[in-house]
């Protein structure tokens, strides 16, 4: 805990100086970090990777959601997948703004989230967006999980990309931010690899597997694909929870589970 | 059970982007690049600071809502308001409590927004109304043809999904960069943020030493992060963001306490600090 003459000399700095006076923002530092739900672990499902694949992928992973929570508290986001991939090239097609393309883009999360949620339902886990959130200690602790739209809720405010129009800042980030602000015990990322490759294993044959990485490392890579969204790892340079994440592949049963005892079943990136 | 790969040519929608990761930065780049157009070419983004205005009370708020109100006849705006003095107490409340930059987030956008709702309840009587993130991100357009202007809520929705700063706890995402964010997502004409200030100084004009301060009248976003200034009458991450703009290649910084400064600002003349993207 810091103590209380750093505390004493935050509060007067935050009363008299700016916002961007650096000397307040470095003794903003000086703050204790509480984890608010610190046995939760964010899921994310991937939407291009798992949910468009349809039943042959989803069935195996909501059953392997279903036991989890009896032991882990999940808080589960969802990715969008190919129809974002349509709205973006038609809305960019038609000179329309990133804001727009963040707008569309979310609410196919959206449905992907109500999806998994009607395959949930019976297992008594409620989908949660917007306000949902104040009451998510409530659904953790009386059904074990809560589903949400991964995209983070920036809609016309979401940051400009350097080239294009595709939102810099789409699920992954969304669903990291969550794990971050919510001081969560572990960050999943659900997809279609065994983890981060050189390249995309898709397109690219000799694409090899990285096992653990530090986030500053993969920045000086400067890979041209990557399995997770780059500013992400921007993100993850300033973590004060969310330090570590993992990528999992969900179509191989087991390893999710896996990953949420502890095990490194992936890949594993850290911000140090 | 099926193998899952066999089924994944059914599942996609065709489409440019289609079955990308969307991160690979030569295939996402578009083959024929659409300008971006302006949704709303003729709209002001006017905002008010927090701490320079709103909490300066009835001596500095009036005035500056009269001039607005003459305004309203000449021009469309989204009047985004600061948060101010009760945002630094609930970030002291919240930082003690070892609370987390989106919950300190949360808590200061409701600041903002209750400055808000005050401007709105000033100009009422013009038709004038406070419109939550939502109406402002989608019913903007219709608000603004049923009356000249609309107030909203300067910080943008992030909340508890705030990025975590680059040094410290404190929100990056406030007033002057949801402004910002808004006003280019809309290709508005103008983006005027009203201070205590006559722009931007090389030194902060409070505590400098008499005539040590200098008044830029024009200077780069860029330039202006390079000389590393210890405080800004504006938030830095608007001039990083300015970098990647669209449509706010320009900004500019007035002094709301001079009387007549925001009604030339919004006539187009330079009377503060213009700040441009490179």
């Amino acid at each position: 805990m810091a103590d209380r003459e750093d505390v004493g000399a935050l509060q007067s700095l935050l009363i008299s100086r700016s916002l961007t006076d650096l000397e307040l923002l470095e003794a903003s530092n000086s703050a204790p970090d509480y984890a608010i739900l610190p046995d939760a672990s964010v899921v994310k499902i991937g939407g291009q990777s798992l949910i468009d694949r349809g039943r042959a992928a989803v069935y195996p992973i909501v059953e392997e959601l279903v036991e989890a929570k009896r032991e882990h508290p999940l808080m589960i986001g969802t990715g969008a997948g190919t129809r974002a991939r349509h709205l973006y090239a038609l809305a960019a097609e038609l000179g329309l703004p990133t804001g727009v393309l963040t707008d569309i883009g979310s609410a196919v999360a959206g449905q992907n989230a109500a999806i998994l949620g009607h395959l949930m339902a019976r297992h008594g886990v409620p989908v949660v967006g917007g306000t949902g959130f104040g009451a998510i200690a409530l659904y953790l602790d009386q059904c074990g999980a809560a589903i949400f739209g991964g995209m983070p809720p920036y809609d016309m405010w979401q940051h400009l990309p350097a080239e294009g129009v595709i939102p810099p800042y789409r699920t992954d980030a969304g669903c990291w931010l969550v794990a971050e602000v919510y001081g969560c015990r572990s960050m999943i990322f659900v997809k279609d690899e065994d983890g981060l490759h050189t390249a995309n294993p898709k397109t690219d044959p000799d694409a090899t597997i990285i096992e653990s990485i530090t986030v500053d490392e993969l920045i000086a890579m400067d890979l041209p694909d990557l399995i997770i969204e780059r500013p992400l790892l921007e993100l993850m340079r300033h973590a004060r929870h969310a330090t570590t994440v993992q990528v999992v592949n969900g179509l191989k049963p087991g390893l999710l589970t896996r990953a949420l005892a502890g095990e490194h079943v992936g890949t594993i990136i850290s911000a140090a | 059970m099926t193998d899952p790969d066999s089924l994944f040519a059914s599942k996609d929608v065709p489409s440019a982007l289609m079955r990308q990761t969307l991160l690979d930065r030569d295939r996402v780049r578009p083959q024929t690049p659409q300008p971006v157009s302006r949704l709303l070419p003729w709209l002001n983004v006017v905002t008010i600071g927090g701490r320079s205005i709103m909490d300066r009370g009835r001596d500095a708020i009036l005035p500056l809502v009269d001039e607005l109100r003459d305004a309203l006849t000449d021009h469309k705006m989204l009047i985004a308001t600061g948060a101010g003095i009760r945002a630094r107490h609930v970030f002291g409340v919240a930082l003690d409590l070892g609370l987390p930059t989106g919950v300190l987030a949360s808590l200061a956008s409701t600041e903002a927004e209750q400055n808000g709702h005050m401007i709105a309840a000033l100009l009422a009587e013009q038709g004038v109304s406070y419109l939550p993130h939502t109406s402002v991100g989608h019913q903007l357009a219709g608000h603004l043809a049923a009356s000249p202007a609309a107030v909203s809520n300067g910080f943008p929705p992030y909340e508890l999904f705030e990025f975590p700063p680059e040094v410290g706890k404190i929100p990056p995402h406030r007033t002057d960069t949801g402004a910002f964010l808004i006003a280019d997502a809309y290709g508005a004409a103008q983006t005027i943020y009203v201070k205590d200030v006559d722009g931007v100084y090389t030194q902060d004009p409070a505590t400098a030493a008499e005539g040590e301060a200098e008044l830029l009248p024009r200077v780069g976003a860029g330039e202006l992060l390079d000389m590393n200034l210890a405080t800004l009458p504006i938030d830095r991450l608007v001039l990083e963001l300015m970098r990647n703009a669209k449509h706010v290649k320009e900004i500019q910084v007035v002094n709301g306490l001079v009387r007549g400064n925001v009604t030339k600002a919004l006539a187009g003349e330079h009377v503060g600090t213009l700040i441009q993207a490179q």
